[in-house]
């Protein structure tokens, strides 16, 4: 211990560490509390659907479809840079790939029975599952995810929320015209989400930016920028302008927030987003995988003798539930599947997030290597899972108990 | 903190009692289950590769359960 605090390059890097830390401790949410705070912004609005990026006609591209699609074309790129130029003695990135794909290889023939190319048939899908899920994870905490994007203005978020309320106004009043229903619409849900909180940002109207230093200062109530009890035409005029039209009261310090005033207030839409964060995206992998699950077994074991897994009609009662608990379970595995992967990386969004707000800029960095590792442990699960389903599904009819474990 | 009902600071509860209860089984789980996979790694130190890789394929299914507890936390804060 005495040798590594004498070496002075050590000492020199573990003050610097230090004195980041603690920068970042008296910049961020913490340091707020004691007159710092001049790194810290107001904390995002964390939101479980996807946002809409842009609409494609009558469809709307969300931005974990982006970042999926980005994972599959950094996955092409990888794959092509490594096999454009083949050795036999691999290195650099075709070695890399080597590994990878030689440790699955070895990994499918010692689930699937151990002699060789027994796992070959699951290979293909366990392999890609791996990689599109650990790409698009990895991808999900790069800088500026999540942290980059459009400012939805509070003119375009009620506007955007009205449309709930204009049927049940349109029924209400069936006499209405459409442009009257929608001034309704547009008056109910300003009252009802007065209190809904936006963030002012700064600099022009073309380049909003999150305020540093304010920390959750910088957040107004939708009723500081629209005055709700006024009339309709005034509440249009309100919400076109989207500008905070008062500070927001503060009874201790009456001038802090008077600096907002005139402002554009708004929510950040990022035009990327982790694809495992969505809800959609997992399902739809492990749908995949359970579907191609049963298809291994079928041609594994023939349809008949692989659907008497699940349908026991002739060996009584008993048999018979423990067939339809077989086939709940495989329903069951793939909400389970669909659970993991979005839990996890979901809620390592949120981890990410609220350590930024609490430690900003340098604090968060051990967290990304803890997303890291998350990431991959689980594209390994999601994969190694799929494997063992499939060599489960496609071996015949033996001990019950040994699959009815696994959930 | 004004305009916050009683409804919100239920919504709360709920929140964090699902978390909270839901956590504690899972975690006696995987505290069981990395126990007697050192135990094993002690007995047995060259099964090292394969304990290793089943002790993380046992985690994941104990922590899916904890991710369902937190599913059903997040929901009940961001969407119910």
């Amino acid at each position: 211990m005495g040798g590594l605090i004498s070496n002075p390059k050590i000492l020199a890097v573990a003050i610097i560490g230090l004195a980041a830390l603690l920068i970042s401790l008296a910049g961020g949410a913490l340091g707020s509390a004691f007159g710092g705070g001049f790194l810290g912004g107001p904390i995002p609005l964390i939101q479980l659907p996807a946002e809409k990026v842009v609409a494609l006609g009558p469809y709307d591209l969300m931005n974990t479809t982006v970042m999926f699609w980005a994972a599959g074309l950094v996955l092409l790129l990888i794959a092509w840079r490594a096999t454009r130029r083949m050795k036999e003695v691999p290195s650099g990135l075709q070695n890399l790939v080597e590994v990878i794909v030689e440790f699955f290889d070895t990994t499918a023939d010692n689930v699937a029975g151990g002699a060789k190319h027994a796992g070959r048939r699951f290979l293909p899908l366990v392999l890609i599952i791996f990689l599109i899920v650990l790409l698009s994870n990895w991808l999900g905490i790069l800088p500026g995810v999540g942290t980059v994007g459009r400012i939805e203005t509070v003119g375009e978020w009620v506007e955007h929320h009205s449309h709930a309320y204009e049927e049940e106004i349109h029924e209400q009043y069936p006499d209405l015209t459409d442009a009257e229903v929608k001034k309704k619409a547009v008056k109910k849900t300003v009252e009802k989400y007065a209190a809904q909180q936006f963030v002012v940002f700064t600099g022009d109207r073309a380049l909003g930016i999150i305020p540093l230093g304010r920390g959750e200062d910088a957040k107004v109530q939708l009723q500081d920028v629209v005055d709700i009890g006024a009339g309709d035409e005034h509440i249009k005029k309100d919400l076109e302008h989207s500008a905070v039209k008062r500070a927001p009261a503060n009874a201790d310090d009456p001038g802090k927030h008077s600096g907002l005033v005139g402002k554009r207030a708004g929510l950040l839409v990022p035009f990327f987003r982790g694809a495992s964060t969505d809800l959609n995206t997992t399902l739809a992998i492990a749908i995949v995988a359970m579907v191609t699950v049963q298809i291994w077994g079928i041609s594994a074991l023939g349809l008949g003798h692989y659907s008497g897994k699940f349908i026991i009609l002739n060996k009584g009662p008993i048999n018979a539930f423990v067939g339809f608990l077989e086939a709940f379970g495989e329903i069951a595995r793939t909400i389970s599947f669909t659970f993991r992967l979005f839990g996890n990386m979901f809620a390592g969004e949120i981890l990410l997030i609220v350590m930024a707000f609490l430690l900003p800029l340098i604090g968060i960095i051990p967290f990304m290597g803890l997303e890291l590792f998350v990431g991959l442990i689980q594209a390994f699960i999601f994969a190694m899972l799929t494997l063992v389903f499939g060599v489960m599904a496609s071996v015949s009819h033996g001990g019950d108990e040994e699959h009815a474990g696994a959930h | 903190m004004e305009g916050l009902t009683i409804g919100d600071g239920l919504k709360a509860m709920a929140a964090a009692l699902s978390i909270g209860i839901g956590a504690a089984g899972p975690g006696i789980g995987i505290g069981l289950l990395a126990g007697r996979a050192m135990e094993a790694l002690g007995r047995n130190p060259e099964a090292r590769g394969p304990i290793q890789q089943n002790m993380i394929l046992a985690l994941a299914f104990a922590e899916a359960i904890a991710i369902y507890a937190l599913v059903v936390a997040v929901i009940i804060v961001f969407v119910a």
